[in-house]
């Protein structure tokens, strides 16, 4: 039954909706057929056919009325509202482009630019990471504090494998970098060293081939890898062919058994293009800590029971091991597999998050402002409308559909905005992981939709308000315009521009903070002199390098070599290039100063270098003497410290004939500090620079950079350099940098920061200036008639200008003090991004406060102006 | 604008119903038929016809067509569907129970 009626009512409604115009000329025809038909009735009964006609109309009444009836027996009354609606606003908005560009660019930035964010966001923070039950998963550390946690040890690795309960897969991994030969020019790729239990863990399968299985890790076993969907494309003639073919790692052939599908660019953080069997050789001591313990929890485990497990393990293999490692505290620790990726990255997401935010509640705090100044100007239109009988509900929906026209043209324009910013929001967020995941998708456009619909709401709220109130007391007096000015809606416009002032100064100060902090970055001395230098960075593998000894006649006849070529000055070799580098990190015992029995040591940078190493990076010989060739791989080991180092640990006291037991080895000699140097930063410029020099030869480096400073362009003995290694090992892949550029690189990223949010800080402040200007505008044009008396009284221009912009800049005032409220609650988010400066830093305060109020007080100062300008008598006339 | 309710609210749209079961007939008709069937008494102006049709041919009741009419011009014809049909005999009925009643009451001798 209701089916039925549904068949013919619904073409009917879709008739009425779609193809109006038709039917609105059907009842024309329908209507004008009936006085037809009462005319030839009338005719028909002998009336004369020119009154006929004439009484028929009269009789029919006013056609309008009935098509009015028939309209709304049809049902049309709603849809046709919205339509016309729809067609007043988009008339209405074209006809003041000022006002909508205006509007729709500002809206339009703030929803595109949070839209940009929010996927940054989706994709960082809140989507699950890509492995089946990815929540099961745990990376396991070794932890002696809240904040202080590092990777595993073979020893670790072994227990955990043999001992524990708790997991259904645990697999590990080393990442490193290894000379790819065999296929191309060589050259260095990233790898990962993995068991077997590590994809098992993941959950990750092959698209080709198969992964690696228990028995790939026995030293005796074939040497086998499976290799990147890039590589296989890049390299092995794509997947399907790349099984079984032979890639050289590091002098070793592998057969390629398996190729990951191509969205496995990375594995629980770990990129890399070629994945070997990890082979784990039987532990002497309980370090060194490099493996990365990858874990699934059993259905139903908790992580707790698992950190007890794993506890107990901790506790039964440390008395095994204690000779070398001493720290009792230290436990073996679970951390869900997300926290350790997306973790750091949390912070500076959300702040980015945070600081978008505010830029979009600004945005819809001046579209609000320009909204209701908007409204105000349309007072008298109001009125007649009201006056004419347009109903309350009507008017309100009337403005309620502009909101929405304008909000929907503003969201058309973020969604522009967004698309093009989301690669700029992942280009300038700095080091995020899981970029390769960021796109605009359907949760970020719902995002737009549902933040548009809001905005929308919250633009269109105090509009309506006025216009009900309006309504309510309909006028039509001349002074229209005058009684408008409710003293409700004068606060409701002031108090939207008070908060652009008090939201924008946040973000004023965390740029101003910013900025100082890398101007204080910048001065900071790196320790050595990066002019003319330039370093080629290069490893020896372990299959042509078995031992110490041929690794070290490398490195030597490398040194010397080098120096012969012409326009080279100094020529040294670093296992660590400052001042990002770390290279290794060394844990350490001072004889003088032992600490407490089980309890972790101090560590610090740990460099193995040759004499023309100092030279080449001119970093100075303060006390002491430097390494000799005596300093050999057989004799008592020695290091130089920085003068940072003996500040901290042997402060005022004599550092030279000082001993140190390294890396907690207690049988083996003590080592001896000959030396004190210039500070250099290894571990960023913002970070100590305590560092600890050993002679090259005793080591054992794998891999090193050769720094040389040149009488030229560092980059013009490249070449030279390159013959050289080559005619002693044509194999080895070599990676060039200046020193300079390193320098500029360890500030791209607190660079990008404050570029980022001085971007924001800028919109923010010119938001804020636009709507102090667009309010004070308006108040000019409301008191027109007021300051005209005001001049023909005889009041001064310049008084009149002080009083325009003294109510004007009450607001910023205002605004800017509960701003730096705010900002006192929410700058110690920015604190970890701050390098010598303080959050309460009164530079950054008042420069942002002062910039804050002199936008405002120059967007006050043209309409105090225009003020100052009102001519009286034609002021006081024209209304 | 007088509008003249002569009618009982809602039987307009039974007596429309009742007319075009008898034929397909255009509004003019309609108006025309509803005054020589009632002699005259049942009178209903253009300003709530073209709405009641227009209301019952929305509700599914009698559905439109545009032909030639009998001066050869174009006019629009309604006629019953078979909804309407139903929905005239449900009226009917009301009616027939209503009107008995009314009936039954002012027949009532006074006191």
């Amino acid at each position: 039954m209701r089916l039925e009626r549904w068949r013919y009512t619904i073409p009917l409604r879709l008739r009425s909706l779609f193809r109006r115009r038709q039917a609105e000329r059907e009842l024309t025809d329908e209507l004008a057929d009936h006085v037809e038909r009462e005319t030839a009735e009338r005719i028909r009964r002998g009336a004369a056919p020119a009154d006929a006609r004439r009484e028929a109309l009269v009789a029919f009444g006013g056609v309008e009325q009935h098509k009015e009836g028939v309209r709304d027996a049809r049902g049309w009354r709603p849809l046709e509202n919205l339509v016309s609606d729809t067609r007043y606003s988009l008339r209405a908005l074209r006809r003041n482009p000022g006002f909508t560009a205006a509007a729709v660019l500002v809206l339009g930035l703030g929803l595109g630019a949070s839209t940009a964010v929010f996927s940054v966001l989706d994709a960082v923070l809140l989507s699950e990471l890509p492995y089946p039950d990815a929540n099961r998963l745990v990376r396991i550390y070794n932890q002696n504090s809240p904040t202080n946690l590092w990777s595993l040890s073979t020893v670790d690795v072994q227990a955990i494998a043999q001992q524990q309960k708790s997991f259904d897969a645990f697999g590990a991994a080393r990442w490193s970098d290894a000379a790819l030969s065999g296929v191309g020019a060589p050259e260095h790729v990233a790898v990962g060293r993995v068991s077997a239990g590590f994809f098992q863990a993941l959950g990750v399968t092959a698209a080709q081939g198969r992964l690696l299985q228990r028995g790939d890790e026995s030293p005796a076993a074939p040497a086998v890898v499976v290799v990147s969907h890039t590589l296989a494309g890049r390299a092995l003639g794509g997947a399907a062919a790349a099984i079984g073919k032979p890639i050289t790692l590091d002098g070793v052939s592998h057969t390629v058994v398996g190729v990951l599908p191509p969205e496995r660019a990375d594995l629980a953080g770990i990129r890399a293009v070629a994945w070997p069997a990890l082979q784990l050789a039987a532990p002497t001591r309980r370090g060194p800590f490099g493996l990365r313990a990858i874990a699934r929890l059993k259905p139903g485990v908790t992580i707790e029971a698992a950190a007890r497990d794993l506890g107990g393990i901790s506790e039964r293999i440390f008395p095994l091991w204690a000779a070398g490692f001493q720290d009792k505290t230290a436990r073996l620790t679970p951390v869900p597999l997300r926290t350790t990726i997306v973790g750091a990255a949390d912070r500076s997401v959300r702040f980015f998050a945070g600081a978008v935010a505010l830029v979009l509640v600004i945005a819809v705090a001046n579209v609000g402002t320009l909204m209701l100044v908007r409204t105000s100007a349309r007072e008298q239109e109001l009125s007649v409308r009201a006056a004419l009988g347009a109903a309350r509900s009507r008017m309100a929906r009337l403005v309620a559909t502009e909101c929405l026209a304008l909000t929907l043209l503003a969201a058309l324009a973020g969604l522009g905005v967004a698309a093009s910013g989301v690669r700029l929001v992942a280009t300038l967020a700095p080091g995020l992981p899981r970029l390769a995941e960021v796109g605009l998708d359907v949760r970020a456009v719902g995002f737009l939709a549902v933040t548009a619909l809001l905005s929308a709401l919250l633009v269109s709220l105090s509009p309506l308000a006025q216009v009900l109130r309006r309504a309510a007391t309909p006028s039509l007096v001349p002074d229209a315009r005058r009684a408008g000015t409710s003293r409700s809606s004068n606060r409701t416009r002031a108090a939207f521009v008070i908060a652009e002032f008090a939201l924008a100064l946040p973000l004023l100060l965390g740029a101003g903070l910013l900025l100082r902090s890398l101007l204080r970055l910048q001065q900071v001395d790196p320790g050595f002199d990066p002019v003319g230098v330039g370093s080629v960075s290069l490893g020896l593998p372990a299959a042509r390098y078995p031992d110490d000894t041929a690794r070290q006649i490398f490195w030597d006849r490398l040194a010397q070599r080098v120096e012969e070529i012409p326009g080279v000055v100094d020529a040294g070799l670093t296992t660590s290039l400052p001042p990002d580098n770390g290279g290794d990190v060394n844990n350490f015992d001072l004889v003088a100063h032992p600490v407490p029995q089980g309890t972790s040591q101090p560590v610090a940078p740990w460099v193995g270098v040759t004499n023309g190493f100092f030279r080449a990076m001119k970093i100075p010989l303060l006390d002491g003497r430097p390494f000799t060739p005596g300093d050999s791989g057989s004799a008592p080991p020695v290091v130089s410290v920085s003068r940072a180092w003996a500040a901290r640990y042997f402060p005022g006291q004599p550092v030279l004939g000082q001993q140190l037991i390294e890396g907690g080895c207690t049988e083996c000699p003590r080592t001896t500090i000959v030396g004190v140097v210039g500070d250099v930063h290894y571990l960023g410029l913002a970070n100590g620079a305590e560092g600890v020099y050993a002679p090259l030869a005793q080591v054992q480096a794998r891999s090193a950079s050769l720094v040389v400073r040149t009488r030229g362009a560092p980059a013009s003995v490249f070449s030279a350099i390159r013959a050289k290694v080559a005619a002693l090992d044509p194999e080895l892949p070599l990676v060039e940098s200046l020193l300079l550029d390193r320098l500029r690189d360890s500030l791209a990223d607190p660079r990008r920061w404050t570029a980022m949010l001085s971007g924001f800080a800028a919109v923010a402040v010119l938001l804020a200036a636009l709507g102090i200007f667009g309010l004070m505008s308006y108040v000019v044009r409301q008191r027109r008639r007021e300051i005209g008396v005001r001049i023909a009284l005889g009041a001064q221009p310049g008084a009149v200008t002080r009083m325009i912009v003294g109510r004007g800049m009450r607001y910023a005032l205002l605004g800017t003090v509960i701003g730096l409220a705010l900002a006192a609650v929410q700058m110690r988010w920015l604190r970890a991004l701050l390098f010598q400066v303080a959050p309460s830093d009164p530079m950054a305060v008042l420069g942002a406060a002062g910039v804050l109020l002199l936008a405002g007080f120059l967007a006050c100062w043209l309409p105090g102006q225009q003020a100052a300008r009102i001519r009286a008598l034609e002021a006081i006339s024209t209304e | 604008m007088s509008k003249p309710t002569d009618l009982v609210q809602g039987t307009l749209d039974l007596l429309i119903l009742k007319i075009l079961a008898l034929e397909p007939l255009n509004g003019w008709s309609v108006g025309q038929r509803l005054k020589q069937l009632s002699a005259d008494v049942l009178q209903v102006s253009e300003g709530s016809l073209y709405p009641a049709l227009h209301k019952l041919e929305q509700a599914g009741w009698i559905t439109a067509e545009w032909r030639p009419s009998e001066n050869n011009r174009r006019a629009k014809f309604y006629s019953l569907t078979r909804l309407g049909r139903r929905q005239l005999a449900r009226e009917t009925e009301d009616w027939r129970r209503l009107s008995s009643a009314i009936t039954a009451v002012v027949r009532l001798r006074e006191a």
